[in-house]
């Protein structure tokens, strides 16, 4: 077995500008995920039993089907879907075909990562006592306040290391959106190697570059874990670090 | 836009049945080999062992990092060049056969840590009385441990067999023709006129797949509890 390093060097040059392409997807997904996903949890939560219905319908649907399928349907879907809308019920002139096709990678992660997400708040929700929403509201917070300032704060020590896992997952689903002709890191690794057939080249090259960038992505979870679980360590220790560092 | 014909979901639906037991198969396949690897990679975390242990978390570590697409391709490529340094030459293989390795190698980190927790969820003292009225360590294991891992392990061997159903239609992308694979070809055949329908019946039949494994698993979890209050 003999590897073309030479190849596996200018890949992986090659390979690092796809890295922006995939973070962005990553970082996008989740700015929107998340409000969408908090939505769909306080829909699950509350009292109306249709809204709960349909949430637990869409989480099962998403969850239930691939994610190599939603891909394929949605871009075979969209671009004809939205140019027909445009062209025949707006009536303008506008050419859908020439959209960057991230956006089509931004609508199906989002889609499905606002399904996961919801899940990991209702169970991180769950794990906040409820005497602390009622201890909240009996000092004069409205349920507003008591959610930003007591609730969420708790919940989300519990939920992160689930976001966590939800993020590692979402970085790499990022890999299908070769599937929409997004330029990531792996589209980019397989038109190089579809040159001289340096399929396993190639592949070594992202298998690594994915390592790293999850490795990334669990560093900077770890980081805020730790400061997202602050609170609990007794005052009296925060403040003497304070004096001390 | 194309006109979009119902009636032809419920069409592709026949067509694509004859290959649901190639997707089984793949299941299935993996969950074997995969539990294998998976329970030595256990092991490996549970006894005291520092190399054992340092070997089965950077296994994990690195799986855990790994787009299935890109295992998938690395085995397919990669695979038989390495065989192929060892004189073995497997450029003839089934496709199955590499899918069924590189899901089975992604498998195995998801049940190690399925098989960890649930063997640590298990109260030692439970062994300890076993093997104190006189049960045989294998015994203790058998009878009063693993009946107990069991249950605690079904809802994440549930969620993982489900995963692996929904990731094993990327066997397609190498030229397997399971499900998915199939309606790829009817769509192929139709000059994608009908991608839509197809993708609409592969989502039915993934769907309710996925329900009834779920269901399933939650009527065996309570079978096993209904058995333990009623006492032995």
């Amino acid at each position: 077995m003999n590897l073309d390093l030479q190849f596996m060097a200018e890949t992986f040059i090659d390979v690092l500008h796809g890295i922006p392409v995939t973070f962005q997807i990553v970082i996008v997904t989740l700015l929107v995920s998340a409000p969408l996903g908090f939505l769909m949890t306080v829909t699950k939560l509350g009292d109306g039993r249709i809204g709960r219905r349909a949430a637990a319908a869409y989480v099962s649907f998403v969850r239930g089907t691939p994610v190599v399928l939603q891909i394929l349907f949605l871009y075979s879907l969209l671009p004809t879907l939205l140019n027909y809308l445009i062209k025949e019920v707006c009536g303008l002139s506008y050419n859908i075909f020439t959209v960057n096709p991230i956006l089509y990678a931004y609508v199906v992660f989002i889609l499905n990562t606002t399904a996961v997400l919801s899940e990991v708040f209702r169970s991180a929700l769950l794990t906040v006592n409820k005497g602390q929403m009622e201890a909240a509201l009996s000092i004069g917070m409205n349920r507003f306040q008591a959610y930003v300032r007591i609730i969420i704060p708790q919940a989300l020590t519990a939920a992160l290391p689930n976001i966590c896992n939800t993020t590692v997952n979402l970085l790499k689903s990022t890999s299908l959106a070769f599937m929409m002709t997004v330029k990531d890191v792996t589209a980019i690794a397989k038109i190089d190697a579809s040159f001289g057939y340096n399929y396993l080249e190639a592949y070594l090259v992202i298998f690594f570059i994915y390592i790293l960038l999850c490795s990334l992505v669990q560093g900077v979870f770890h980081l805020t874990e730790r400061a997202a679980a602050a609170y609990k360590k007794p005052a009296s220790v925060r403040n003497a670090r304070r004096v001390f560092s | 836009m194309r006109p979009f014909h119902p009636q032809y979901i419920l069409e592709t639906l026949p067509q694509l049945l004859p290959f649901l037991p190639v997707t089984a198969a793949i299941v299935v396949g993996t969950v074997f080999f995969g539990s294998l690897l998976g329970a030595l990679l256990a092991a490996g975390k549970i006894r005291k062992g520092k190399v054992g242990q340092f070997l089965a978390n950077l296994y994990i570590y690195v799986i855990r990092c790994i787009p299935s697409i890109v295992l998938l391709f690395l085995v397919y490529y990669g695979l038989p060049e390495l065989l192929n340094a060892f004189g073995i030459d497997i450029n003839d293989a089934d496709k199955a056969f590499f899918v069924i390795t590189t899901f089975s190698l992604l498998f195995a980190a998801t049940m190690a840590e399925v098989f960890r927790s649930a063997y640590e969820a298990v109260d030692r003292g439970q062994r300890e009385a076993a093997v104190s009225v006189g049960l045989t360590e294998f015994q203790a294991f058998y009878r009063i441990v693993l009946p107990q891992c069991i249950r605690v392990a079904i809802p994440n061997f549930t969620n993982a067999l489900v995963n692996l159903m929904k990731e094993g239609s990327l066997a397609y992308t190498i030229g397997l023709i399971d499900i998915m694979g199939k309606g790829q070809l009817i769509i192929g055949q139709n000059q994608s006129s009908y991608s839509l329908e197809v993708y609409l019946a592969l989502f039915i039949l993934y769907w309710v797949l996925t329900v009834l494994i779920e269901k399933g698993a939650a009527l065996w979890e309570r079978g096993l509890y209904r058995e333990l209050k009623k006492g032995v």
